[in-house]
């Protein structure tokens, strides 16, 4: 039986490596029975930004996130009080983020097998 | 029915979101940190029921007593785990 | 049971490693069959150069005790050790490197996943 799993990054793609490990560690679960999916709370939200640069400081960039998503396909789900908050206005396409308010947090942890804070 | 796990006091905002999107069936553990929530009657910040660890309570300088949620041993905790299918953690 | 315990964060620094120690020796004398996956700067964990003062406890001799007296199972995220300059002479014995693979497996085959990262 398939197997749901939700892995969530906080802390901001620049000056952390939780959101790059967050996409790295789902791209990794295709070779199993799992459906794996992202989503990116408070800072996190900043991935999704055209805009977010890494490598602008010399750090990991997410570049290879972008093409492993084309590839794969994983879902990715941000919170819009999250983009208001840090101001997100232009998204970077090949995420393709579906977006989530606050209120339906609860439902949506809850429909995953495992949810995996990183 | 999930099990929660909490490792984080109420000032970190995962923690409160963790606690604040738990379901009345879930049940949440307090651990590390987390077990600060346990000063405070935890019908004030969620709907599931919560545990904490007793030996990160007690090593943070608190008397058993002062527990608001029932304290668990790690054979218990494990218990706790073996009962709960989902996990967000 | 099957269960996975993973952990990302290093030892000494934070009581993620005792965390998961403390739940692994529980289980087992249960008579659960338990693995530690160490993913990011816990793989720090297996190191068994460490040299912790006398009044501290030694987190790679636990886990080795437990791997050879109780049938813990330790898997370490390879290109995780290779980041942090950890190669395989200087693990504790019967640690085994892995991956993604390994861990995306013991997601599937896990009767319980517990993640002690947040």
């Amino acid at each position: 039986m398939e197997k749901k799993v939700l892995f969530v990054a906080y802390q901001s793609p620049v000056g952390s490596v939780w959101p790059n490990e967050v996409f790295r560690t789902a791209f990794g679960m295709y070779g199993e029975d799992i459906e794996p999916a992202v989503l990116f709370l408070d800072e996190a939200c900043v991935t999704v930004s055209k805009n977010t640069k890494p490598e602008l400081l010399g750090l990991f960039p997410l570049t290879t996130c972008h093409r492993l998503i084309k590839r794969y396909g994983t879902p990715v789900y941000v919170v819009k009080e999250d983009l208001e908050r840090y101001n997100v206005k232009e998204m970077e396409e090949i995420f393709n983020p579906q977006i989530l308010s606050r209120v339906e947090l609860s439902d949506f942890l809850h429909q995953f097998d495992l949810v995996i804070f990183m | 029915m999930a099990l929660i796990l909490v490792k984080y006091g109420p000032s970190h905002p995962v923690a409160k979101l963790k606690l604040e999107t738990a379901k009345e069936e879930d049940r949440v553990l307090l651990i590390q940190n987390g077990v600060y929530w346990a000063l405070e009657d935890p019908s004030k910040y969620t709907k599931a029921r919560v545990y904490a660890t007793k030996g990160d309570f007690v090593a943070r300088g608190y008397g058993e007593e002062e527990s608001k949620v029932p304290l668990l041993d790690y054979p218990e905790v494990v218990d706790l785990i073996v009962e709960n299918e989902k996990f967000i953690g | 049971m099957k269960i996975t315990i993973q952990v990302m964060v290093p030892p000494y620094s934070y009581e993620d490693l005792d965390t998961a120690i403390k739940i692994a020796e529980a289980a087992l004398d249960k008579g659960h069959e338990v693995t530690i996956f160490l993913f990011s700067d816990s793989v720090l964990a297996v190191n068994k150069l460490v040299k912790p003062v006398k009044a501290d406890r030694n987190i790679p001799e636990k886990l080795s005790q437990l791997i050879k007296e109780k049938g813990l199972r330790v898997e370490i995220c390879g290109i995780c050790m290779d980041y942090r300059g950890v190669n395989t002479d200087m693990i504790i014995e019967g640690s085994n490197p892995s991956g993604l693979p390994e861990l995306a497996e013991l997601i599937y085959t896990s009767d319980r996943f517990i993640n002690l990262m947040a």
